[in-house]
């Protein structure tokens, strides 16, 4: 490189000199160029960090939604739960048992004789005939039956027909002995007729 | 930069040798490690995997049985005669709950409606039982009713009461056709106690499902293992039965059988085009929701399991026979006698006359055992009990309940004179009521037998029968013209002034009807005891028929007969349809056959 320059100095003028002078290479000091390593590690932590913050944010989301859908499936099954009593009560309500009670209480009874009002023309078709008592079902069990040792034979008494006022006004004291402290006085008289009738009764369906 | 590393990189490269050095030893660490893996493989996989597996599932995996719902019970217009809810059972630990009996029990006593001390000793610890830990304090009360009475527990700070699953089956009508529906056993969830619960239930009970999961803290864990098998829930039953009739039935035939002093009775509704069952009523019956306060015979169908001598209902097969193959006409004259000896014995009738001079019509007007047996005698060998066996006597009626009887119609090899002349007005031949009801409504459908539905549409029983309206067959029994006589001949049975049920008929409607006052036989002396099955069979309209009822009431005491005691149930049964299902009388000129000559 020198002999180059040596030869170009002896051909060229001396007015080049300094121009040669500048174009003349140097060594320079070598530049380190390597890239900053800094923004490489934040962008990579950076996706790391954003990675485990979103699985994180993404599990606890899930976690909550599952509180959420515990919570929910809870609710839905308590009315769920809530409609089929509903329901429940519903159908007793509609039960025909009930509603022949009610109407029961309001006077009814299945009519004997079906007949019908054509509601087109207003015709009647069939033979009216207003329901008798003896329509009426018993809809309502018979009460239990008691046990035996609470059923008593009745007592039966028969009381001689009075002949005239005079002896039936003698007689009433010797009935009242008769049928264990049963007595004719007037106030009590109702309550004591109900007891009688009621053992009426009674002898009778033992029979 | 070089420069200064290049002393540290020969060094490092000193220290970790030439790369075959290397190589070698990372492959024995390698194989090292690899055979550790094995080895723990093996112990896993090979010696005991069941348990190391199970102990893996121990851990936060829950693992819940998914109940299927068990399927309804409708009647013919949806109406549930039985229905499952969810319910839960409320338990108590009486270790823990015995220091707060008295203040837990006052809370469950109230919102539950249980007795009080009844509640409390199921919560103080049983000196019987020392150290038990669980015990039942509700069974089947409705979740919501469950759920709140524990969470009032919680908030007053008593703790050891808790919820478990325990489906409800309700029952919303109690008692209303509890003999067909049967009941469902308390203590075991598929255990069921006859009835259609029983014949039908691998329909009713579907398929229970599983799901299996991890839980932490209570709640379900959301990425965890999860495994789920879908329970497939029952299918739902549709009965032909109509709710409000069943239920109608079921209180006229209890008034009946209380009034009568009865042992029991039954009463059938059908529908006389269809041979749809609309009502089949018995008494005593049981409350489904409450089986066990029955005793166990009243738990089934006495229509279907009762066996008896139908009597002179039968008359009218008889009579339809005769017709049919064109032996007689409704004004055959027949001389009846006092008394007809046949065989070794003496046939009466139920009333006492001199020799009376009765028409066919007549004959069955009066229900006369007499006047029967002479006009059966025109009958050919044989045919009377074709004619029996074709009206169904003798073959079950299979509408899917179970225990039903077959009845008997003796074999025609053995029938005597006698056995023709018994048989020819119900006596000596045993049915169960649906098969009378059956055979009556053959004469209501023109003389076609339809077997009788309970299912509607088709339905597969446990025992693989196929049941339901879609598999009612028809056979025809007795011409049409022979039926149609018969049903004027049983028009005249609820004629004033003719025939022996006035009673049973209805103001302006055309009713055919027939009585049967039948001779039981007791169970013990194998002979006729005295007891007796009243009943009644009949239709209406009589010239366009509807619906068919059958009534029995089984060994009345006192003074009975078909008419007087079962013919007001019927006409009661029959009205009560009639209005509701709107039937019109047919306003045509009711029959009007002479009875007598």
């Amino acid at each position: 490189m020198s002999s180059l320059v040596s030869q170009a100095r002896a051909r060229a003028p001396r007015l080049a000199e300094t121009a040669v002078e500048k174009a003349r290479l140097t060594l320079v000091p070598t530049r380190r160029t390597a890239a900053p390593r800094a923004p490489f590690a934040v962008l990579v932590f950076a996706i790391l960090g954003a990675g485990v913050v979103g699985l994180l944010m993404f599990n606890t989301h899930m976690q909550q939604a599952s509180f959420y859908a515990t919570r929910l499936q809870a609710r839905a099954d308590d009315l769920t739960a809530k409609q089929q009593k509903l329901d429940m009560e519903l159908e007793r309500l509609r039960a025909p048992q009930r509603l022949a009670e009610a109407g029961k209480q309001l006077g009814m009874v299945a009519p004997g004789v079906p007949a019908f009002v054509k509601l087109g023309d207003g015709t009647i078709v069939g033979t009216p005939t207003p329901a008798s008592p003896e329509d009426a079902v018993r809809i309502n069990p018979l009460p239990a039956e008691l046990p035996p040792p609470l059923r008593p034979d009745p007592i039966i008494v028969r009381v001689p027909a009075p002949v005239t006022a005079q002896t039936a006004t003698q007689a009433t004291p010797v009935q009242g002995t008769t049928t264990q402290g049963t007595t004719q006085a007037p106030p009590v008289q109702g309550t004591k007729a109900h007891g009688t009738t009621r053992h009426g009764t009674r002898a009778g369906a033992g029979r | 930069m070089t420069r200064s590393r290049r002393p540290v990189a020969g060094s490092r490269s000193r220290w970790r040798g030439s790369p075959e050095v290397r190589l070698r030893v990372g492959l024995i660490v390698l194989a090292m490690v690899m055979s550790v893996f094995g080895v723990r493989l093996v112990q896993l996989q090979g010696l005991d995997p069941k348990a190391y597996a199970a102990k893996a599932n121990a851990e936060g995996l829950v693992s819940v049985p998914l109940s299927a719902t068990r399927g309804s019970i409708l009647d013919r217009n949806g109406a549930p005669l039985a229905e499952s809810v969810s319910g839960l059972m409320i338990v108590a630990d009486p270790k823990r709950t015995n220091a707060h009996a008295e203040d837990i029990a006052r809370i469950l006593a109230t919102r539950l409606h249980l007795d009080y001390f009844d509640v409390l000793g199921r919560l103080r610890e049983d000196p019987n039982k020392p150290g038990a830990r669980f015990a039942y304090v509700a069974r089947r009360v409705p979740a919501t009713t469950a759920r709140s009475a524990v969470a009032a527990i919680e908030k007053a700070g008593f703790k050891g009461v808790d919820t478990r699953l325990d489906p409800v089956r309700d029952y919303p009508g109690g008692d209303v056709a509890a003999n067909l529906i049967g009941y469902m056993k308390a203590d075991g969830q598929a255990d069921t106690g006859g009835g259609l619960e029983r014949s039908f239930d691998a329909m009713l009970a579907g398929k229970d499902g599983r799901e299996t999961y991890e839980v932490g803290g209570g709640n379900r864990i959301p990425l965890g293992e999860n495994t789920e098998v879908k329970p497939v829930n029952g299918k739902n039953l549709t009965l032909t039965i109509d709710r409000d009739v069943q239920w109608y039935a079921q209180r006229v035939l209890r008034t009946a059988v209380q009034g009568a002093k009865a042992e029991s009775g039954a009463a059938i509704a059908l529908d006389s085009r269809t041979g749809d069952i609309l009502a089949l009523a018995d008494y005593p019956t049981f409350d489904a929701n409450q089986p066990g306060q029955s005793p166990e015979d009243d738990l089934g169908s006495r229509a279907l399991s009762n066996v008896y001598e139908p009597g002179s209902v039968e008359k009218v097969l008889t009579m339809g026979g005769l017709l049919d193959a064109g032996k007689v006409t409704p004004r055959t004259k027949v001389r009846v006698p006092k008394a007809l000896p046949v065989a070794d014995r003496v046939i009466h009738d139920y009333f006492p006359h001199d020799t009376i001079r009765l028409t066919l019509a007549g004959v069955i007007a009066k229900s006369s055992n007499i006047g029967t047996v002479l006009a059966a005698r025109q009958y050919a060998p044989g045919q009377l009990w074709k004619y029996l066996d074709l009206f169904g006597l003798g073959h079950r009626t299979d509408i899917g309940l179970p225990g039903e009887t077959r009845g008997l119609l003796p074999d025609p090899s053995t029938w005597t004179q006698l056995t023709q002349a018994t048989a020819s007005f119900g006596q000596g031949v045993s049915v169960n009521a649906l098969q009378m009801a059956t055979a009556v409504n053959a004469i209501a459908n023109g003389g076609e037998l339809i077997t009788p539905s309970l299912i509607q549409g088709r339905a597969v029983t446990s025992t693989g029968n196929v049941v339901g309206t879609d598999t009612a067959s028809r056979r025809r029994v007795i011409s049409q013209q022979a039926a149609e006589k018969v049903s004027r001949m049983m028009e005249m049975v609820t004629t004033e002034g003719a025939g022996t049920a006035p009673g049973a008929g209805i103001a302006g409607y055309r009713v055919a009807g027939k009585t049967g006052t039948a001779q039981q036989v007791g169970g013990t002396c194998k002979c006729y005891d005295g007891s007796l099955a009243v009943s009644f069979a009949g239709f209406a309209p009589a010239d366009n028929p509807r619906f068919t009822v059958y009534v029995v009431i089984q060994k009345p005491q006192g003074s009975a007969s078909g008419g007087g005691t079962a013919g007001p149930v019927f006409r009661k049964i029959l009205a009560y349809l009639l209005q509701k299902y709107a039937v019109p009388p047919t306003n045509t000129p009711p029959a009007r056959l002479p009875v007598e000559w």
